[in-house]
């Protein structure tokens, strides 16, 4: 094989428009909330993985984080253990996992090994993901007291970083004070 | 996980490799399918269902009819469902069989065997020929976005960048080849052949998988650029012929050799062969493994698979967002057998819950 070839993909590699594009974390990156505003919430009524239907209108009273997610995304199962984290916190928000468009079994399996503590919600026909018009998972929404759209990202968080604590805390002094989360141990697969 | 800096490296080994010896590989079998003699085959699939409550299965069938590299041939099967009917998609024409069992079967079972041939494909895209021109339905087809594979925002944008400056189809469908190859990587962890969203892939910047996330991506960033595009959902059936072990069937038991390949319209040249999943694929899996841009297989594979592929891959279908008749359920793409007990979908992808085999023979006369 001659030079050329070579030649010709060293120069490809180096040309290649967003080649040298930030795109692909290693990690959870230092990323928080940012505002959301929105006329109104859509509606989130899903059946919950081995467990009852639930119905986001039901938790007025009580922050929640409403959070997109698939067991084949890697930067979702990256940011599970701290979100899992988050919501077993004290004082912490309800938190709603949406899987979108996965086979309940798969679920099962999946958190048979990686037990969490709150609910899992099926969106088996992604119409939920569509009307809260999320692009791409994971994502993640937070809703204050009266249920309107405080804070959101698109992104993979740490849940346990100052930076999303401070955010939730500048959110509302109740965002951060001792409520009775909707908790899912010991119903969860774990 | 691989990160950019990983794949800046290996672009700058690319560089660094103008200077080096390049022997080894010319040694071996240059990798250069092209058509020539049809080879027939025979993929036997079976499933064995533990069923507490009504069962239901589907099992794709060859139904790609492209007479330049592919002739499906006939279907037999046997099992004790009540049902068992071949049904076709009426939007993309894939094929699968349904069956149904009673209620309170013990055992259900089914076992399909299709038989078809197959051969190699090599576009001279140095030279263009009279071809008709595709029909509007299909080309209105072949451009649309799906569930999985949005043709607008950030697909689009990147699409964009990646054939920046390239004005022909056939320029800007190669410059896109060449931005997945370079910007995505085979993901080992990824479960099957992954999902395709590529929305998500490229908004988190994860642009690791599979053939089904990485040739997903391919074809939505063409359709995005206008061009038609399509993924074929499919199976190995047999090993490379030209020494690549990654690129083949490694046995007779293919129950996890699916593998996706795409496809890309070029006028003058009609459906033109590509897959740049599986360049990622040579660069990760092909002994060593971790293979460099530079490798002279990766560097072969990719000047290939733009434009070519082996006759050793069964192509099922170009289907996607699949309604499973006589099911609520919809799948993303049809290339593994699916069931459902008791209403409940089965995990196509967990040999634990769901206990399915394929097997394939090359028929020799």
């Amino acid at each position: 094989m001659g030079l050329a070839p070579l030649l010709a993909l060293a120069l490809l590699c180096a040309a290649v428009p967003g080649a040298a594009d930030p795109l692909k974390p290693d990690s959870l990156k230092p990323v928080s909330l940012k505002p959301w505003t929105s006329d109104q919430i859509p509606p989130l009524a899903l059946d919950r993985l081995d467990g009852p239907p639930v119905d986001l209108a039901t938790l007025r009273g009580q922050p929640v984080v409403v959070h997109f997610f698939a067991t084949w995304c890697a930067p979702c199962i990256e940011e599970m253990a701290s979100l899992d984290a988050f919501a077993a916190s004290a004082g912490a928000p309800v938190v709603l996992a949406v899987n979108v468009g996965e086979v309940e079994a798969r679920l099962r399996t999946f958190f048979r090994t990686r037990p969490v503590a709150f609910p899992i919600l099926l969106d088996r026909d992604r119409a939920t993901m569509k009307a809260w018009k999320v692009e791409g998972l994971p994502a993640s929404f937070v809703l204050d007291r009266e249920l309107r759209p405080a804070l959101k990202t698109e992104e993979p968080l740490d849940w346990t970083s100052p930076a999303v604590t401070n955010a939730l805390a500048a959110l509302s002094p109740q965002a951060a004070s001792p409520v009775q989360p909707m908790r899912d141990k010991g119903e969860t697969p774990r | 996980m691989i990160s950019r800096r990983d794949m800046l490296k290996t672009g700058a080994a690319a560089a660094a490799a103008l200077s080096a010896p390049r022997l080894a590989f010319a040694q071996e079998a240059p990798f250069a399918p092209k058509p020539g003699p049809w080879r027939d085959f025979a993929v036997t699939t079976r499933l064995d269902l533990t069923a507490s409550g009504k069962a239901q299965a589907w099992i794709p069938l060859p139904s790609v009819r492209e007479e330049e590299w592919i002739k499906t041939g006939k279907n037999d099967w046997k099992t004790n469902a009540t049902l068992a009917e071949v049904v076709r998609d009426p939007k993309y024409g894939a094929e699968l069989l349904h069956v149904a069992f009673k209620e309170g079967e013990v055992a259900p079972y089914v076992e399909v065997r299709s038989s078809f041939a197959l051969r190699d494909r090599a576009e001279d895209l140095a030279a263009k020929g009279i071809v008709p021109a595709l029909g509007d339905a299909d080309r209105k087809l072949y451009l649309e976005a799906t569930e999985l594979m949005p043709t607008d925002g950030i697909v689009k944008e990147t699409a964009e960048k990646a054939a920046a400056g390239k004005t022909s189809d056939i320029d800007k469908a190669r410059a896109i080849y060449e931005w997945v190859v370079a910007n995505t990587f085979r993901d080992a962890k990824t479960r099957g052949c992954g999902t395709g969203d590529v929305a998500s892939m490229l908004r988190t910047g994860n642009l690791g998988g599979k053939c089904a996330d990485l040739n997903a991506l391919y074809v939505a960033l063409v359709r995005s650029a206008g061009i038609p595009a399509r993924d074929i959902y499919g199976l190995r059936v047999a090993p490379s012929k030209f020494g690549y072990k990654s690129l083949g069937a490694g046995s007779e038991v293919v129950t996890k050799a699916q593998h996706c390949r795409a496809e890309v319209w070029l006028d003058g040249y009609g459906w033109v062969a590509t897959d740049p999943a599986d360049v990622r694929k040579v660069v990760l899996e092909e002994p060593p493994g971790n293979n460099t841009v530079d490798n002279p297989k990766v560097v072969a594979a990719r000047q290939v698979l733009f434009g070519a592929w082996e006759g050793n891959w069964l192509g099922y279908n170009v289907a996607h967002d699949v309604v499973l008749p006589g099911s609520k359920h919809k799948v993303g793409f049809l290339m593994y057998p699916q069931a459902e007990v008791a209403g409940a979908l089965l995990d196509c992808l967990d040999p634990d819950t769901f206990k399915y085999s394929i097997k394939s023979a090359e028929i020799t006369a």
